[in-house]
């Protein structure tokens, strides 16, 4: 089995390679259409602005590569933090970008979507709740399902079947989402040590 | 939300140092195993500053960086000498999760924005090194160890993050090194003054300290010398944190 990391320029790519290696899987980066239809798996991390993130899955026929890849052939996607951001419809940051529009919603800034007193960026360790269809991702005892969170903005207006897990930090906040053979994490499994490692073995063992 | 415990690692030609109110440095082992027994004992994150880099002119040291990064399996934030888009790019190719700026930010305080709007404001953090004497708190300048009295400490603050960042590292310079317990009124200062995450650092010697910070609203510490010269380890930090019932990641 294959698995490739989208490399779209604006990604901690090695904290991503480092966590999928100790997991037992030797992924690949993929920086091009055909490296990302020639894998078995996708992975889209993300740190950085969605904007700019966004122009650049499209021009790069990455986004197109993706669509192919996950939503005509079913292989399994994991989309992480601004990489699950990016599947949504609309981005509200600096301005109105459009996402690749595979899960309804958008995604606004965590002071509109009820974070009023907490601080922004929500960073840091926080627990996760998991709704029932995602049971296979969160196996284990519940103190396992503490996860590293670090992102200003949320999925709002969501098709509320697409919700896998929530969270709460002042308000509740989606935490994951799972639609056909995407599942996507608001928070960072490769950053959320042994509770992370155990989500990124059970999505390389997932069969949707 | 969980509170945060993060050590903070110095780096100097590849090895990590410790010293007092940033001078006097002494030899405090090897970075990546030493990250290795701090992911092992349930860091919550790590902060990794090259100390040299921005005085000498020159970018970090990006081969310290990628070893350190390949044993953490939390978030790494690195800081030093970060002044180009290109430097920050080859930190997050070294393995990085954040960047911290420091006296870079100070030179050229755009830079904090036109980094935050490629990588996100999550992704940078404004350093910020406080010196408090008898006449007051000063902004500190690690290069020349002066204060910089032109600029009030709070005023860069606000400017911090009104250009972009989105986490503060808070610096008590004065107890850097000390074990004299934190500056809890500095980080209800600093709070008060920003709504983004403020992370605590310097002078914490006992648990007892730390809990007392955390009792006192810090939601974030970053940890030193306690980590480097006493028989602590984060583990027993942490469960002592716990039992004293904070909330905390075990």
């Amino acid at each position: 089995m294959s698995v490739a990391i989208i490399d779209y320029g604006a990604g901690n790519i090695e904290s991503v390679r480092n966590a999928l290696f100790a997991a037992g899987t030797n992924a690949t980066v993929a920086r091009d259409p055909d490296a990302v239809l020639a894998a078995d798996r996708l992975v889209l991390p993300g740190v950085g602005a969605a904007g700019p993130a966004a122009m650049r899955l499209a021009r790069s026929g990455l986004g197109e590569a993706m669509a192919e890849a996950v939503r005509l052939k079913g292989r399994p996607l994991l989309g992480i933090c601004l990489g699950m951001e990016l599947l949504a419809e609309q981005l509200l940051e600096f301005g109105r970008t459009p996402g690749l529009g595979w899960l309804s919603g958008e995604v606004v800034h965590l002071r509109d979507a009820g974070v009023q007193r907490a601080r922004v960026p929500h960073i840091g360790w926080n627990a996760v709740e998991p709704m029932g269809v995602a049971a296979h991702f969160f196996q284990g005892p519940e103190r396992m399902r503490t996860f590293y969170f670090c992102h200003s903005y949320t999925l709002v207006r969501h098709a509320l079947g697409a919700v896998a897990a929530h969270t709460t930090y002042e308000a509740p906040l989606v935490a994951a989402v799972l639609d056909g053979t995407v599942f996507a994490t608001q928070f960072h499994p490769e950053k959320s040590q042994i509770n992370g490692q155990r989500l990124i073995r059970a999505f390389l063992s997932w069969a949707p | 939300m969980l509170r945060r415990i993060i050590p903070s690692l110095l780096l100097r030609s590849g090895r990590l140092v410790k010293g007092v109110s940033y001078a006097n440095h002494r030899d405090a082992g090897n970075p990546s195993t030493t990250a290795r027994a701090h992911n092992a004992q349930g860091a919550d994150e790590l902060l990794l500053l090259d100390i040299d880099a921005s005085r000498e002119g020159r970018p970090p040291d990006f081969a310290a960086f990628a070893a350190v990064a390949r044993a953490c399996f939390m978030p790494l934030t690195v800081g030093g000498g970060i002044r180009t888009l290109e430097t920050a790019h080859r930190c997050f190719d070294s393995g990085a999760d954040k960047l911290c700026l420091t006296s870079t930010a100070l030179d050229d305080p755009r830079l904090i924005g036109n980094l935050a709007r490629v990588f996100g404001a999550q992704a940078i953090m404004l350093g910020l090194d406080v010196l408090t004497t008898e006449a007051g708190r000063f902004l500190y300048d690690h290069r020349t160890c002066h204060p910089i009295p032109a600029l009030a400490w709070g005023e860069w603050l606000q400017r911090g993050v009104a250009e972009g960042a989105g986490e503060v590292r808070l610096m008590a310079v004065d107890r850097e090194g000390r074990r004299t317990g934190f500056d809890t009124d500095l980080f209800a200062e600093a709070s008060a003054l920003v709504d983004v995450p403020v992370i605590l650092e310097g002078g914490a010697g006992s648990l007892d300290q730390i809990a007392t910070a955390l009792e006192a609203g810090a939601d974030a510490v970053a940890l030193g010398t306690m980590l480097v010269f006493s028989d602590n380890n984060l583990h027993k930090v942490k469960s002592f944190l716990k039992n004293a019932g904070l909330e905390i990641r075990l």
